[in-house]
């Protein structure tokens, strides 16, 4: 099990180390030099030259690459050209944290809807409640974050009155305030999910309910609850962990529109501000660690097999 | 010799108007009894807390380096200028704001009087030296500012005593009163030089003025917060306690807080909403055409618009009540030629009936086409992208237009920035595009269409163009160089390097809370006279 696990962090590296190569290509293949992409149409040699030079793009590629890599490594992402922050603060204590409770909401609120309406739907595999639960699935995973976003906005905070309309107020500071400003955006986010999370669940439950050892406890006259929620259930985690796991890119991707429509100040808005604003920096320190991100969050869920299914573990 | 007190007086009565300068002696000779007295009087009770989406991009609040007027915007409740743009709704005109009095002592040499007692946010003096910073960090400063060229004439600072300093330029320049504003024209904006010093680069996040409010806070893609200026030197100004912009990306979100009460404003609001807004009664609508251009532009440099008469074709194909109609929803006016209705002594009101300029004559158009070198059908490459104020919707109009005179259109979508550098690089053959204009003719005409102008990505040139717009950069009378602009803006319609489309209105939106607001045709949001009911 733990050479498995050393080859999986191993290989996750690997992975890493071709994500930063790509992130860092595909800004430099990019249409446009950056330096006077930023600067806009009204600029003088001098700021091009002075930016070029802070930028480090000056140097031979493989230097800029290896030098921006190191920083990246080690923290020092440099500051950003339009606003003089310092770029790790901005991303990782301002930005990430907005964006990490936005989707850890999400996922919650997700889960919580999504997993006992896809046991619900198994269980009543081919009813009326089963063919109902899969149109609200599909309903829910083909509308538009952004447009059901607006609809909800224009509902429940400037009809009804229930909640604001934009902005984050950290949890960590005021919780109930916290929690109301991240109520409409985070079921935007987790709509999607919710219909994804349904179908795996129902898929993977109709398939355990079938297997002999369920049919076993029924004859064992275990009561129908603890069928479902414990010999069932606990057989459904692992493709239910997988597809949280690799939704995460999803998610992420979710919320940079999610953040725009309900003007969070997080990753996703910063990287659209990045993009449109043409921080060259920024956009790169942006992409690098949402894919380092992810592909953590994968390589987290494939450690997590051997707990959840002990079977794994003699392997 | 020349008469200096009679170019003074048709100077400053065509910037000024009567009145004004009757209040700029007036308030000079109270400055002048009243010494240091001044900004003690004008102290005031605030109250209220407004809070604005702020829908635009902002780079940085140092005045003298962005590029965004989203910026420019905050920056003018934060900074003054040397002047101010004040508008009575249907002039615009050029008035003394930090300077008591403003006075022309020859054409070359402007004498300047500021306000006593004037301090800025750090409680360091608004004095000439302090003036003179501000200027010399415009001109010559280390990093370059991008509005020096604003300044390039001015040769020397001369400091006469702590409120009195001339500035000599090298020749009479017409465009000064615009540049020395502290709204649009940024280069006469004043920031606190000890600010300056203590922040270096950081600046931009910590401006100093000694505007109507102060800088609190800045927190990025949230929101920036001001306070009320209570030694503010404008009697009774400003009326409220605190401002805070609240960083919006998305309109319909702001409109939405804006309905829902939990902001009192918007700084911008795209067009498809407004009719939408019109009806709420609980919003106020401010705002019109304002100095601005839209156009079609060709690459003169090579084929096909390497042919006059080609472009000549386009610019009479077009038809503009479409293109106002549904690239603009009916909201924007048509454009003759670049200078727009806000200019006042140099927009020409008969323009619509005159024959002067670019507008629709379909028969026009096929006669100038059948003159074009290529008979053949031609195919252009229309590079687009989601500029404001019209996305990507001029070029999908036009397109078909062109088809009419034999001209088929390929339109190839860009990311922004890929535009960008394609319009930079002059990898293009058509595109349209938008110019907001810093209400004067020569901003507006000259970089954009004068042999290599910075901003003259057409390719195009015309010498005598290049004369007239240079001899109106150094007359003062407002009618001589008001001939002279429009017989180069003549010169440049006639060889066509663009199609003139439309003037564009911008809009602010309140709540109807928001009383005293003064609409300026220039994408201002000052709220020094706005207060909460």
């Amino acid at each position: 099990m733990l050479a498995r696990a050393a080859g999986r962090i191993l290989q996750t590296l690997a992975v890493l180390l071709i994500v930063s190569i790509a992130s860092f290509s595909l800004l430099k293949l990019a249409p446009g030099d950056p330096v006077v992409l930023m600067l806009g149409t009204e600029f003088s040699q001098d700021s091009y030259d002075d930016l070029q030079a802070q930028l480090g793009l000056d140097q031979p590629v493989v230097i800029q690459y290896v030098r921006w890599l190191g920083d990246f490594a080690t923290g020092n992402w440099g500051n950003s050209y339009v606003a003089k922050t310092d770029i790790f603060d901005f991303v990782v204590k301002e930005a990430l944290p907005v964006t990490l409770t936005l989707t850890a909401c999400a996922i919650i609120l997700a889960i919580v809807i999504g997993v006992p309406l896809g046991v619900m739907s198994a269980v009543r595999k081919d009813t009326f409640w089963d063919a109902g639960i899969a149109a609200l699935a599909l309903t829910g995973t083909a509308f538009p974050s952004f447009f059901l976003g607006i609809v909800l906005i224009w509902f429940f905070a400037v009809k009804v009155g229930f909640f604001p309309v934009m902005g984050f107020v950290p949890p960590w500071e005021d919780f109930w305030q916290g929690m109301l400003h991240l109520v409409l955006p985070s079921f935007t986010l987790a709509t999607f999910f919710i219909g994804m999370i349904v179908r795996v669940t129902r898929a993977a439950m109709v398939e355990v309910l079938d297997q002999p050892y369920i049919t076993a406890a029924i004859a064992r006259g275990e009561p129908r609850r603890r069928v479902i929620w414990v010999h069932a259930f606990r057989n459904i985690l692992m493709p239910l962990v997988t597809v949280i796991g690799l939704q995460l890119g999803a998610i992420l991707q979710g919320a940079v529109l999610t953040e725009t429509v309900f003007s969070l100040p997080g990753l996703g808005q910063m990287l659209t501000g990045a993009v449109l604003g043409r921080e060259y920096v920024l956009v790169q320190a942006g992409v690098m660690l949402t894919a380092t991100l992810f592909i953590l969050v994968n390589l987290a869920v494939d450690l997590s097999y051997p707990f959840l299914d002990p079977r794994l573990r003699a392997r | 010799m020349q008469d200096h007190k009679d170019i003074l007086a048709r100077h400053v009565a065509a910037r000024l108007g009567r009145r004004t300068i009757l209040k700029g002696m007036g308030a000079g000779m109270i400055a002048a009894t009243t010494g240091g007295a001044f900004p003690a009087m004008a102290q005031a009770a605030q109250s209220g807390h407004i809070k604005i989406g702020e829908i635009k991009p902002i780079d940085t609040l140092d005045p003298h380096f962005t590029f965004r007027l989203g910026a420019v915007q905050i920056i003018s409740n934060i900074c003054n200028g040397l002047l101010k743009v004040v508008y009575d709704g249907t002039t615009v005109t050029f008035e003394p704001d930090l300077a008591a009095t403003w006075d022309l002592e020859d054409e070359k040499t402007h004498a300047f009087t500021l306000h006593p007692g004037v301090m800025f946010h750090d409680g360091t003096p608004c004095d000439a030296e302090a003036i003179k910073f501000n200027l010399m960090r415009v001109k010559s400063g280390t990093p370059a500012s991008p509005h020096a060229w604003k300044l390039e004439k001015l040769e020397e600072v001369e400091i006469i005593d702590p409120l009195t300093f001339k500035l000599h330029f090298s020749e009479p320049y017409a465009f000064l009163p615009v540049a020395l504003t502290g709204s649009i024209g940024r280069a006469g904006t004043i920031v606190s030089p000890a600010a300056v010093e203590k922040y270096g680069e950081d600046f931009g996040r910590n401006p100093v003025g000694t505007g109507p409010f102060k800088f609190v806070s800045w927190k990025e893609n949230d929101s920036i917060e001001l306070v009320a200026n209570t030694e503010y030197f404008e009697a009774g100004l400003p009326k409220l306690e605190k401002v805070s912009f609240m960083i919006i990306d998305e309109p319909s979100t702001a409109l939405a807080a804006l309905i829902s009460g939990q902001i009192d404003g918007m700084n911008d609001c795209p067009m498809q909403l407004i009719e939408q807004v019109k009806k709420m009664p609980n919003l106020n609508v401010y705002g019109g055409v304002e100095g601005n251009y839209t156009y079609v532009g060709m690459n003169t440099q090579k084929p096909p618009f390497d042919d006059v008469n080609l472009r000549r074709a386009v610019a009479f194909a077009i038809d503009r009540d479409a293109v106002l109609k549904q690239a603009y929803f009916g909201l924007a006016k048509q454009a003759y030629t670049p200078i727009s209705p806000p200019m006042s002594g140099f927009y020409d009101p008969d323009i619509a009936q005159s024959g002067r300029g670019q507008f629709y004559d379909l028969e026009k158009a096929k006669e100038f086409r059948a003159k074009a070198a290529n008979q053949d059908e031609i195919e252009v490459t229309y590079i687009m992208t989601e500029n404001p104020p019209a996305g990507t919707r001029v070029a999908q109009i036009v397109a078909p237009m062109l088809a009419e005179i034999g001209i088929k259109v390929k339109l190839e979508l860009l990311e922004n920035a890929a535009w960008t550098q394609r319009l930079q690089d002059r990898d293009f053959e058509m595109l349209d595009f938008f110019w907001t204009a810093d209400l004067d003719p020569d901003e507006t005409l000259y970089p954009e269409f004068k042999t290599d102008g910075s901003w003259n990505y057409w390719g195009w040139s015309n010498a005598d163009f290049d004369r007239l717009c240079a001899e109106a950069q150094v007359i003062l009378d407002v009618a001589a160089r008001s001939k002279l602009y429009n017989e180069a803006e003549d010169l440049m319609v006639d060889e066509a390097p663009v199609a003139m489309l439309a003037h564009f209105p911008l809009y602010k939106i309140f709540s109807n809370k928001v009383q005293g607001f003064n609409y300026v045709p220039c994408d201002l949001l000052n709220l020094n006279t706005v207060s909460l009911a």
